[in-house]
């Protein structure tokens, strides 16, 4: 997949004006783009949720917005238990009286935070991993590719678990289980990229005249591959949130954070799969649309950088 | 009884905002054994016309007109079956413009020459198909046994005559050469060329040799038809075509191609690019680029006019073509117009027996040669 | 250089890669933070029963030295002995493996099957409402967790259809032992073991159908594909003889990692179907502290993706003719 994201003749992306082509450019692409469209218009959704969530308290104005979800998520026994879906409750209850509704518009923040947390920490890593590898080339390479091969050699459920069971579960360890491997294939990628990218005569200028190394690599080429880091980090949002709900579905996940994933794992534990309908299936549900309007973001996100998919539908 | 019959044929793409006319009223008819050749710029329509004939295009094209009479059939009344299993390489074949593209490169090149035999041919056994290939590839210059080898393991002239063994394995009666040798270095070019010649004339099979490159049809073709936007604008014996064509575009032609044996020849490109075929309108598709155009030309489409027989030339101002062609020859003709608009360019030899200066010849030599007088030079406030 | 040179630089980088992922296990299982003894240690052990314990698992010895024990034992396939089974992990993890591979490899041949022929088809109708329906449910299927897909799956042919049964492997009181075609060709068995293997494949099939789209797109873009047609041949044989055939390469790369993802999976999906796989044992044995299957489980899922790596390196190569070996 081609970035070529220079169109000056020395191949270098300078000035506001180039920038502001692409970001037009990118817009363009999006206008004519339905799933694009449903993914951003989703996702959007996704976010006014998770923020307004719960109420915001603003001390030094004394004000409270109200939060979406109409109980604590927490609290007991609001309302019988197991109860199915009625106007007081429109998800119904869980076997401890808890409001589904509201346990569902609270997961949304666990998720946006796993997500985008998540997918920036692996694609900073592996960002910065192919750029110094394919910079620098020679024994870095060789040492950081092979690690980069054998990371891809760990499954990444069985080393979630694993790493859990012994460091613990909360939040914190989740994000970085998930982190410590994503990373591996934004490295190959970038890595390949940037390859490309050194031969190209604005690094030779640059290398004349006597730009240190982490200049170059970070003023004129990091540039250049960050759309592709984009489009990655698109995609390992969805990945992440989907390692994330697995993990808390077996068992695995922060117990204090009530994530969707989480909520699957408490039906199954209450042994309430079979008749509990509306617990189980809204969480299920939020999760593949979140990570399916990520994914159509991600597609369109990869027709901007590559001109040529625009025109194979 | 001519082998091919096409009558205003008229093939469209659909595109964003209407119809791509590609062939737009070509009628072309091609005897058993003879060689036309299709010549015109790339985008012209050359190839979209050949390949209409066996109704090989994208999804988006269709014959919107015309028909196209094989040896007694009408090609365009028959299903996509009936064309896949009667006439497709069995009656009318293909060679490639890239030899090496066009072989599956995962299956060796005898395994395709088979495969294509055995599809068309129920009652060959694989054996008896093999065999043909090995004499094929023996006749055409390659060691019989490289039928087992891959594409990617032949060079651009072998894979080529590869090439040409595939098109000729069924013994065609039509065969749609495209740019056979455009690919390949000029060393190579002629012998290919030969070769082409020599199996057409063993199995008498018409050729259609589509090509930008004037030297080859004048060595391989019977008759040309020269296309542009389109349309056929003339066509006639290949020698008339080369020596004495009657279309500007024909005489533009000419000049862009080197001749060896001309030291003084210069190269005169034709200004400006191809016309822009989406719902084009009335008038004669190279007045935009045409020196010689007049008011006529751009609102009248022209229709063929027999000006001897068999020669065929859409043009207003053939019979005017004696004046014309020297003004052709040179470069200011061409180069002096604006194009795409209506003025008549410096029209050249018209009035004057065509010595119109262009003050690049005689630049300084007026000043020296004092008794100059005569020298048409002086002429030069008679341009219009 | 030849084949034979190739395949030989392969398997020294896959010796290689196996050494440094076993390293990666004893690093990952014995530097812990915290005491690393505890793992292994009981509650309600006495001090002398914990001495003698560290003492039989060789947890006293310094570092190196249970290195080169750790490395003896995994050449060996002496993985210890189950602390809640009590028996040699070997004996219970190769029949679990069995089982997982089977469910899993279902799962990966439908997958393929299915994105091979649905993705070429596509490419094929490229433009049509087919292909704008098939992207879509493809994305579906992709942003699924494979637990959901499962529940889905449960809910309808299981819950509210009774078609299939809702756990297991085999019905209660079935055989369990017997010759592999007993335990793995009985109608019973397939009828358990058909929806955890279409969880599987409707998870999986997305990269196939995908990618063997965008790359049918770029083949038939091709002059061979044109002049096939030209030949007169089928469509369908112009379509998968030549186009698909060319476009598969990929895939097959592509099915190495999907390996490495499968054997993740395989945790989440044996969960809710209750499949006796290497990945539910693995989740119990985490769950009740048995470390000796919890890293024995690991061991094995991680050598499958290497292996199958190196196996897809190699097909490649062999697949495509015009390869050369580097």
């Amino acid at each position: 997949m081609s970035t070529d994201t220079d169109t000056t003749p020395q191949g270098a992306v300078t000035g506001l004006e180039k920038r502001i082509e692409q970001l037009r450019d990118g817009v363009g692409v999006f206008k004519g783009d339905r799933l694009g469209q449903i993914g951003i218009a989703l996702i959007l959704v996704f976010v006014f949720v998770g923020v307004f969530a719960r109420p915001i308290t603003i001390e030094f104005l004394n004000v409270t917005i109200p939060g979406l979800a109409p109980h604590d998520p927490n609290a007991r026994a609001v309302g019988g238990r197991l109860e199915p879906p009625s106007l007081a409750h429109p998800l119904g209850t869980t076997q401890l009286g808890r409001d589904v509704f509201s346990q569902l518009i609270a997961g949304t923040r666990v998720t946006l935070l796993v997500g985008s947390l998540a997918a920036f920490m692996a694609v900073f890593i592996g960002t910065n991993v192919g750029l110094i590898s394919a910079y620098y080339g020679g024994w870095v390479d060789d040492v950081l590719m092979r690690i980069t091969d054998i990371v891809y050699a760990v499954p990444f459920l069985p080393f979630a678990i694993v790493l859990v069971a012994i460091v613990g579960s909360s939040i914190v360890n989740i994000i970085g289980a998930i982190v410590l491997i994503l990373w591996r294939s934004t490295a190959r990628v970038i890595r390949s990229q940037v390859l490309s990218h050194k031969q190209r005569p604005y690094v030779e200028s640059a290398e004349a005249i006597g730009a240190s190394d982490i200049r170059i690599m970070y003023k004129h080429i990091l540039p250049n591959v960050l759309p592709l880091a984009f489009l990655y980090a698109a995609f390992a949002v969805g990945y992440a949130v989907i390692a994330e709900a697995s993990l808390s579905f077996l068992g695995f996940g922060d117990p204090n954070m009530l994530s969707w994933g989480e909520m699957i794992f408490t039906v199954y534990t209450a042994d309430a799969i079979r008749q509990a309908w509306w617990w189980v299936f809204p969480p299920g549900i939020a999760i593949t649309l979140f990570v399916m309007s990520v994914f159509f973001i991600g597609r369109t996100l990869e027709k901007v950088i590559n001109p040529e998919l625009r025109h194979q539908e | 009884m001519s082998l091919l019959d096409i009558t205003d044929l008229k093939t469209y793409y659909r595109a964003e905002g209407g119809w791509v006319r590609a062939t737009d009223g070509v009628s072309l008819s091609i005897d058993r054994g003879e060689t036309v050749g299709l010549v015109g710029e790339s985008g012209s329509g050359k190839t979209t016309l050949a390949k209409s004939i066996i109704r090989l295009f994208p999804d988006n094209a269709e014959i919107h007109g015309g028909s196209i009479d094989y040896d007694g059939t009408e090609i365009t009344e028959l299903t996509d079956k009936e064309l896949r299993r009667r006439i497709r390489w069995q009656e009318i074949s293909m060679i490639p413009q890239n030899a090496m593209n066009g072989f599956d490169p995962v299956y060796t090149v005898g395994q395709q020459i088979v495969q294509v035999i055995r599809h068309h041919e129920d009652d060959t056994s694989k054996a008896a198909a093999r065999e043909r290939a090995r004499d094929l590839f023996d006749e055409l210059g390659i060691e019989p046994d490289r039928i087992d080898d891959y594409p990617h393991q032949f060079s651009g002239g072998m894979a080529q005559r590869a090439m040409i063994a595939l098109a000729l394995a069924l013994g065609p009666s039509l065969v749609l050469a495209d740019e056979p040798t455009t690919a390949l270095d000029v060393v190579i070019q002629d012998r290919i060329l030969e070769t082409i010649k020599e199996k057409q004339a063993e199995i008498n099979s018409a050729m259609i040799m589509i090509t930008h490159d004037m030297s080859v049809v004048s060595e391989t073709c019977d008759r040309i038809a020269v296309v542009y936007g389109g349309r056929v604008i003339e066509i006639a014996d290949a020698e008339t075509i080369i020596t004495n064509p009657r279309h500007p575009y024909t005489l533009g032609l000419r000049n862009a191609f080197p001749d060896i044996s001309d030291d003084d020849q210069e190269l005169i490109s034709i200004p400006g690019t191809p016309p822009d075929l989406v719902d084009p309108d009335e008038g004669c598709r190279f007045a935009p680029r045409c020196p010689f155009a007049e008011e006529e030309c751009w609102d009248v489409t022209p229709e063929p006019q027999e000006y001897e027989p068999g020669h065929l030339v859409e043009c207003h101002r053939a019979d005017e073509i004696d004046h014309l062609q020297a003004a052709a020859g040179k470069k200011s003709t061409w180069q002096d117009q604006e194009i795409g608009t209506r003025d008549a360019a410096p029209d050249g030899g018209v009035v004057d027996d065509g010595a119109v200066d262009d003050g690049a010849v005689d630049d300084g030599v007026v000043d020296a040669l004092p008794d100059a007088a005569a020298d048409p030079a002086n002429g030069g406030d008679d341009d219009e | 250089m030849g084949l034979r040179e190739f395949v030989v630089r392969r398997l020294v980088q896959l010796v290689f890669t196996f050494w440094a992922f076993f390293t990666l296990l004893f690093v990952l299982f014995r530097l812990v933070p915290g005491d690393p003894t505890s793992m292994f240690l009981l509650d309600g052990m006495t001090p002398e029963q914990r001495e003698q314990r560290i003492a039989e698992l060789g947890l006293d010895q310094p570092l190196h030295i249970q290195y080169v024990s750790y490395i003896e034992q995994l050449l060996t396939g002496d993985f210890g002995q189950s602390f809640i089974y009590r028996e040699p992990v070997i004996d219970i993890i190769v029949v679990r493996f069995m089982n997982t591979i089977v469910l899993m490899g279902t799962a990966l041949f439908f997958a393929y099957l299915i994105g091979v022929t649905f993705g070429a088809l596509m490419g094929w109708w490229r433009g049509s409402r087919f292909e704008r329906g098939g992207i879509i449910v493809t994305l579906i299927a992709r942003s699924s967790p494979e637990f959901w897909v499962g529940i889905v799956l449960l809910s309808v042919f299981v819950f509210w259809l009774g078609w299939f049964p809702s756990s297991g492997m085999r019905a209660t009181g079935g055989e369990l032992g017997g010759g592999f075609l007993q335990r793995y060709g009985s109608i019973d068995f397939l009828r358990h073991l058909f929806l955890p293997a279409l969880t599987g494949a409707i998870v999986y099939l997305a990269t196939p159908t995908l990618l063997m789209r965008s790359t049918m797109l770029d083949v038939l873009k091709a002059d061979f594909v044109e002049i096939k047609k030209a030949e007169g041949l089928p469509e369908m044989t112009v379509l998968y003889k030549h186009a698909a055939r060319n476009s598969v390469l990929p895939l097959v790369t592509v099915m190495a990692i999907a390996t490495g993802a499968a054997m993740g999976g395989s945790v989440v999906i044996e969960t809710v179907f209750n499949w006796p796989g290497m990945g539910r044992e693995m989740v119990r044995a985490v769950n009740t502290n048995d470390y000796p299957i919890a890293m024995a489980a690991f061991f094995l899922m991680g050598s499958v993706v290497i292996l199958m790596n190196f196996v897809a390196d190699l097909a490649y190569v062999y697949l495509d003719p015009r390869v050369e070996y580097e």
